[in-house]
């Protein structure tokens, strides 16, 4: 008999998990040796892994507080990962003790560790599902529970667009996700890309593929498009560090080694 | 943002630090934040310098600190080691071996400090994982436990009424029987339970209508069956099963039969229709050990259309005798579908023929079965089998066909003379919606007039009241088919419907005959005078009237005195095959 589509999954822990290797990446030690093994050969062919994913933190820090200040009381942060330090409850709720954050992964190691991080807190919760099925993550019981979608909310698509292939539709989906925000949402992306670094670039996804995890890698006219009918927010998109940086010397002199496309749109 | 001077630590110093660290490792902070977090840390060093005495723990408290504030990352280490061994003396002020010796001590604690700090972060972090990797995981369990739960629950379920299934009601038979030891005398009990005449529903109101009767009958049982103990169970169909374990005789089990029918004696409100609905019920009770689930059911089964050939609404006790002679019916039964495809029906034409002038008019067409076994089977042998199984429907339009077909080619002198063919419809074909479509489609392929066709069907199968039929009856007469009733006078209906119904002939049944047109001792006056009175009506209604059984020549010369129109019988000629 088919696996019916409500039965589970199983919990695999003899591959790594892009949540798990980005963990690691960050310096954190929620991770295993497969985890860091991956981590290690990705980071033979792109010595910078380290620094693109600090980079990648480091603007949703700053994206958040921006969100907070511009008014934005609610977010979904999808592909949230394992929660290392600087996750978005923490710095929104410092912001203001009222921000409610819905976390989505589709690791289910990620999730149990979400969820036992959120315990307690009753602004924040965390639902398995997965990006390419927007209509799930919105129409989750737990999401519409803490969230009102009629109101104005942040949505953070944090390095994951670059883990669905082309062939998954990232653009219909994150479509869906835009349509259904309300006036005055956000939408910010942190984007991989290999504009600023061709060769190993290619070489970052021949090794991704072996390793089963293919990245989609975009160009910059490319993560443009996931912001149709928003309008992006100064400085618009840019690499990582040159988001809204909080003084010049968090700048050092090759933001382009971060390889990440940056942006914060704003729906009208 | 400035952040003014400690006492003895310039903003310089917080500066290079917090620089050194900003580049060394991500941590959500501001810059502020960030800045105010080391001029602290750098306030308790320079604190610590100029202690007397010296507490060199200092070092390990602001390494520490660093890790709890996330700053975990190794350049954290190696940048605060550089910062404080270039700048924290010359920017204090402080110089000399002892300030040295001080802050070489300071440097050793903040390093041993970080490292513990780290370690043990590390190893928490480690037991976090492992931790959300086991909760994950019984997380996947439980899930999955609840998928397989749900997909047994799928698997022994019927889906419309919730109820157990057949298979679930297999399972728990074998259960039961399988406990007791071959000598116990535990018994139980299983009563079948078919709704009566719910094709007709089905068939007036629609099958959604039906559907949501049987959820509500399927309530009703349960209510009943639940509290009790008994397992009901949606068998197939409209049947339901209900099992009582734990019987001591057999009326345990038929009063369970009698409270059964009876709750579902007031009647259903479905839809706006309220509907009254009656049902049969065969029951078997005897003890556990020795029977198979399979025989037990099969029994009931057996029970249940011995309930039903007693005019439905009462339930029936299977009891061994009977069995013998139904087992050979199932047998017969189980044969047809595959007797079907192998083409063992046919035909065999009886003439129906002019009273008046001795012409053939017409011929009944009989079904035949060619029994690789039984040789030549009467339609009184398999039709009612036919009839339960539903086979009858794929059967008669075969027949239909063949007839048509064979018609055909009868001879006769001008195409208006030609006999027509008189064939049986059984009331479930009347129920089939597709049932005019369907003979209009043999007509065309055969090619034979309709009005060289006759229907017959009994009476017994227009008693149903309301549903499609009559739409049906007239759509088919509309396309020049003729009607007649079949076995009249020998139901106990009203004749009403032989005005609203489009009719063309009444055959008498045999029985009518028996005793009349003879002479001597024997003679039925009353049997003659129900005759004379039915031909009458008929001919009064203008409707074509035939006499079955015609087997003598008395007969014929009376019912020819009574005006009677057509007759058939074995004085006309006995069934034959076609040609």
């Amino acid at each position: 008999m088919d696996r019916p589509a409500w039965a589970p999954e199983d919990v695999e822990i003899d591959r790594p998990s892009a949540a798990r290797i980005y963990d690691y990446l960050l310096g954190g030690s929620h991770n295993f040796a497969i985890d860091r093994e991956a981590a290690h050969r990705a980071m033979q062919v792109r010595s910078d892994l380290a620094v693109q994913a600090q980079a990648n933190r480091a603007f949703l820090y700053r994206a958040v507080r921006y969100l907070v200040a511009a008014g934005v009381r609610q977010f979904i942060d999808i592909g949230s990962g394992v929660p290392t330090v600087g996750n978005v409850h923490e710095v929104a709720q410092r912001a203001d003790p009222r921000a409610r954050v819905a976390y989505v992964d589709i690791d289910p190691v990620a999730v149990a560790h979400s969820r036992a991080i959120l315990t307690g807190n009753p602004q924040a919760t965390v639902v398995q599902e997965d990006l390419r099925n927007p209509r799930a993550i919105l129409e989750h019981p737990e999401v519409a529970e803490l969230l009102d979608l009629d109101q104005p909310v942040g949505l953070l698509l944090i390095a994951i667009l670059h883990a669905i292939p082309d062939t998954d539709d990232p653009f219909g989906v994150v479509g869906q996700l835009r349509d259904a925000l309300a006036p005055g949402s956000h939408l910010a992306i942190s984007h991989g890309t290999i504009d600023s670094m061709p060769e190993a670039g290619q070489q970052m996804i021949q090794v991704s593929i072996r390793a089963g995890y293919p990245l989609a890698l975009r160009s910059r006219a490319e993560v443009e498009r996931f912001f149709a009918g928003f309008e992006l927010v100064e400085p618009g998109l840019v690499w990582a560090p040159l988001w809204r940086p909080e003084h010049p010397d968090d700048v050092d002199d090759a933001p382009e080694r971060a390889s990440n496309y940056v942006g914060v749109g704003r729906k009208a | 943002m400035t952040v003014p001077d400690r006492p003895g630590v310039p903003y310089r110093f917080v500066q290079a630090w917090a620089k050194a660290l900003h580049r060394s490792c991500y941590v959500p902070m501001s810059r502020a934040e960030r800045c105010a977090l080391l001029a602290g840390l750098a306030d308790q060093l320079a604190t610590a310098l100029r202690a007397e005495p010296f507490d060199p723990a200092a070092g390990a408290r602001v390494g520490a600190a660093l890790v709890a504030s996330d700053y975990t990352a190794p350049e954290v280490l190696s940048g605060t080691i550089t910062v404080l061994h270039q700048r924290l003396l010359p920017d204090l002020g402080l110089a000399g071996e002892p300030a040295e010796a001080r802050r070489t001590a300071l440097v050793e604690g903040v390093a041993a400090g970080f490292t513990r700090a780290v370690r043990d972060r590390t190893l928490d972090d480690q037991e976090e994982i492992r931790l959300a990797t086991t909760t994950a995981r019984a997380e996947a369990e439980r899930a999955l436990r609840d998928s397989e739960a749900k997909l047994r629950y799928a698997a022994l379920h019927d889906p419309l009424t919730d109820l157990p299934n057949q298979a679930l009601l297999t399972e728990q038979l074998q259960r039961l029987l399988a406990e007791p030891a071959p000598d116990s005398d535990t018994r139980l009990g299983l009563c079948c339970l078919d709704l009566d005449r719910f094709e007709a529903i089905n068939d007036s109101l629609g099958w959604p209508v039906g559907d949501r009767l049987l959820v509500a009958v399927a309530d009703r049982l349960r209510e009943l069956c639940t509290e009790r103990g008994y397992l009901v169970a949606r068998h197939a169909g409209d049947q339901f099963a209900v099992l009582v374990p734990g019987t001591s005789c057999a009326e345990d089990a038929t009063k369970v039969a009698d409270r059964l029918l009876a709750t579902l004696a007031a009647p259903f409100h479905v839809d706006g229709h309220e509907l009254a609905v009656t049902a049969s019920a065969g029951v078997v009770e005897r003890p556990a050990a020795g029977a198979g689930p399979t025989d037990l059911i099969r029994a009931a089964d057996m029970a249940l259309h011995w309930a039903k050939a007693e005019g439905g609404n009462c339930w029936a006790l299977y009891e061994q005798p009977r069995s013998a002679r139904d087992v050979a019916r199932y047998r017969l039964s189980a044969e047809l579908p595959g007797a079907l495809r192998r083409g063992e029906f046919a035909l065999a034409y009886q003439p129906l023929v002019d009273l008046r002038t001795a012409a053939v008019v017409g011929y009944e067409a009989l079904a035949r079965w060619h029994h690789p076994v039984h040789g030549q089977l009467g339609a009184d042998k398999f039709v009612p089998l036919a009839e339960d199984t539903g086979l009858i429907v794929p059967l008669g339009i075969r027949l239909l066909e063949q007839a048509c077909g064979q018609a055909l080619r009868w001879p006769g002198e001008r195409a208006g003379s030609r006999p027509f063919v008189s064939v049986n419809l059984s009331a479930r074909q009347l129920q089939q919606p597709g049932l005019v479509g369907e003979i209009v489609e043999v007509l065309d392929r055969t090619g034979l007039p309709p009005h060289r066709l006759q229907l017959e069907i009994t009476e017994s199968t227009l008693v149903v009241p309301g549903g499609e039929m009559p739409a049906r009856l007239t759509a088919l007469a509309n396309l020049g088919v003729r009607i007649a009733i079949d076995d009249f006078g020998t139901g106990y209906s009203n004749f009403t419907y032989l005005y609203d119904l489009p009719v063309h002939g009444i055959k008498l049944a045999g029985q009518l005959l028996r005793g009349v047109g003879r002479t001597g001792p024997g003679v039925s006056r009353t049997g003659h005078a129900v005759l004379a009175a039915l031909v009458s009506l008929g001919s009064t209604l203008n409707l074509t009237v035939t006499a079955e059984g015609v087997e003598t020549a008395g007969q014929a010369q009376l019912l020819r005195v009574l005006g009677c129109h057509l007759g058939q019988g074995w004085h006309f000629g006995r069934p034959a095959p076609p040609g």
